[in-house]
């Protein structure tokens, strides 16, 4: 007999989810595969928080087929759970309690036996760099080092699928840089991360798939490498003689901005007019130290996704 | 359900409640209430001309400790769930391995451990009261156990409107209104009934006119006050088999004991006459089963209320 492993990652499709007549979730395919960090991206209000619970095992959907972990959230949660970490939008904490107890607790609810709790206490404390709180009470944290007690606290079990809502808020640029290695090196090991977020320009570094959801519904799911790189977007320029490069595009009648101490703005239709303009600009004598889209590549998708909502 | 995940669950609520509350100005003040009684109970009974006052204080005091317990205890727990939700820490812990009846059970343990710690102060009082003498050690244990159990079932239900309930002060206020609808309620009931079931009887006066009378029938009716966790302390405690003859012996407890019990005396009429037949069955079995089934049916929607995933929400609630 062969036994087949089952899939490791999130597989979710056609998921609805309603609260009485609003309908938060309305139809939302999903793929989380193993040993990637997938980035689940809409605006406020799309359902992504109320997707990540029905994950998570505490909303039954209303329609939909789910597999998390290889296991069905609904009919066995116990199973997902087991293999699940999940991290809500916002982490109540126990204030009374050290950040070890925090953990120790945790790890006795997923039942890790009582002697290897204190090792993996410390362990995850080490991991996300809150070593030194090790006997501080959670309360005297900061808002992003409670953040970064919720991730340890949903790594305590070593779970095979990591569903972290919006981890990323309230971290400080170094902690979400180390944020950002942190998840590289869980989806290295093989995990399957799926992370919802609004910092779009630290899901481009962090993510290799991109689900974009919109009113409750996905919208589409690509690779970050496959993304579109030709549409409709922002450059900005900048040259060592500001006079110069103003000239230059008056005469070419390039649709731009006011210059700023940052360089200016010009719209492009894609990727050959950009190629196109700073060859002219090269030919006419512009010294030109800057030419790059202004913003990244997933926020101009994000941003012609949700164009239609204005 | 394993023993284990109830103990996880059961330490983990006790040291949170431990480090949450002023435990030792709430305990303390607790003592100095039930001190000052005792003392001035004591002063009261030995004035009236009791030469043993034990038994008297004890039942005083239980009463009293009881009374006041009714009020401390739903405070306790009144927020045992929703209290975790509006902290945002219940939803991370219903993803965990433990199970609803794991996290009920444990937390209701938790809870009732703290009223009982609030019985374990007070015990310097009661050892005080049996030194007086005329209280059996028995007297103390059934009383202190039954008062435990009465507590246990208060918790019970308390933690179960804070499953039901979204906000904490909705559950607390509602667990306050059992308390009175146990006490006060079963009181009011059992007059009412006693009113309504009044029985229309023809009595012929003695070498006189017959007449036509209400007669109460408490018969019907008794099980009413069975409920009311002062009747069942109070029925459940032993008394000396004979009524102690030193002195004026009032015997609270006894006395509301066989105050209950009288209703339970067969009504009948035979003829023209109206025949009571006393007998001296216990009321506080009934009382303390159905507080126990209470308590029980209380955990059972409890774990219900927390398993997940939920498939309808009450509104203005949120999972996480």
């Amino acid at each position: 007999m062969i036994i087949t492993e089952p899939p490791a990652g999130v597989e979710a499709s056609g998921v609805r989810r309603t609260f009485g007549e609003i309908v938060a979730v309305a139809d939302i395919d999903l793929v989380v595969p193993p040993g990637e960090v997938t980035a689940l991206v809409g605006p406020n209000g799309a359902g992504k928080t109320t997707l990540l619970l029905v994950l998570a095992t505490l909303l039954k959907p209303d329609q939909g087929r789910i597999s998390v972990a290889g296991h069905d959230p609904v009919a066995d949660p116990g199973a997902v759970r087991a293999r699940t970490g999940w991290m809500p939008d916002t982490f109540g904490t126990y204030d009374t309690l050290t950040t070890r107890e925090t953990l120790e607790f945790a790890a006795a609810a997923y039942r890790i036996p009582a002697g290897r709790r204190a090792d993996r206490a410390s362990e995850l404390l080490a991991l996300v760099h809150l070593s030194e709180y090790l006997d501080r009470p959670v309360h005297v944290l900061s808002r992003g080092q409670k953040q970064r007690l919720g991730l340890a606290r949903a790594l305590v079990h070593d779970p095979s699928v990591l569903l972290l809502d919006e981890p990323a808020a309230g971290l400080d640029p170094r902690s979400r840089i180390e944020l950002r290695g942190l998840l590289r090196r869980l989806a290295a090991d093989g995990k399957a991360v799926l992370v919802s977020s609004h910092v779009l320009a630290e899901l481009e570094a962090t993510a290799d798939r991109v689900v974009f959801v919109d009113r409750g519904r996905s919208v589409s799911a690509q690779a970050l490498a496959e993304l579109p790189r030709s549409e409709r977007r922002p450059w900005r320029l900048r040259a060592l003689d500001a006079e110069a490069l103003l000239t230059s595009l008056d005469r070419r009648r390039v649709e731009h901005g006011p210059a700023e101490p940052s360089g200016i703005e010009v719209l492009l239709p894609d990727d050959e007019a950009a190629a196109e303009l700073l060859t002219a600009l090269v030919r006419d004598g512009v010294p030109v130290v800057t030419f790059a889209p202004s913003g990244s590549t997933l926020e101009a998708a994000y941003l012609a996704m949700t164009e239609d909502r204005r | 359900m394993t023993l284990e995940g109830v103990r996880t669950m059961a330490l983990h609520e006790f040291r949170l409640r431990l480090r949450a509350g002023r435990w030792r100005w709430l305990l303390g003040a607790w003592f100095a209430t039930l001190l000052v009684l005792t003392v001035f109970l004591r002063w009261a009974l030995v004035e009236a001309g009791l030469r043993e006052p034990g038994a008297d204080m004890f039942g005083g005091l239980m009463l009293f400790m009881l009374g006041l317990a009714l009020l401390v205890v739903p405070a306790l727990t009144a927020q045992s769930v929703n209290g975790d939700r509006e902290r945002g820490v219940l939803a991370t812990l219903l993803t965990t391995l433990l199970t609803p009846a794991e996290i009920a059970t444990g937390k209701l343990i938790a809870a009732w451990g703290v009223s009982v710690v609030f019985l374990v102060v007070s015990l310097p009082l009661v050892a005080w009261c049996v030194a007086e003498g005329g209280v059996s050690v028995t007297r103390v244990a059934v009383c202190l156990g039954v008062t435990a159990l009465l507590l246990g079932v208060i918790c019970a239900i308390a933690q179960c409107l804070s499953s039901l309930l979204a906000r904490s002060t909705t559950s607390a206020v509602l667990s306050y209104v059992v308390v009175f609808a146990l006490t006060i309620g079963t009181l009011i009931a059992f007059t009412l009934a006693l009113a309504v079931t009044q029985q229309t009887v023809t009595v012929g006066e003695p070498g006189g006119q017959a007449s036509e009378t209400m007669q109460s029938r408490p018969d019907r009716v008794w099980w009413l006050l069975a409920p009311n966790p002062f009747i069942i302390v109070a029925d459940a405690a032993p008394r000396p088999a004979e009524p102690s003859d030193l002195g004026i012996q009032l015997d609270l407890l006894g006395e509301i004991g066989r105050a209950v019990r009288s209703t339970r005396e067969e009504i009948t009429v035979e003829g023209d006459q109206v025949v009571y037949t006393a007998t001296d069955k216990a009321v506080w079995p009934y009382g303390l089963a159905a507080n126990l089934a209470l308590g029980v049916g209380a955990l059972a929607l409890t774990t219900r209320r927390l398993r997940t995933p939920y498939a309808k929400l009450p509104k203005a609630v949120r999972v996480a």
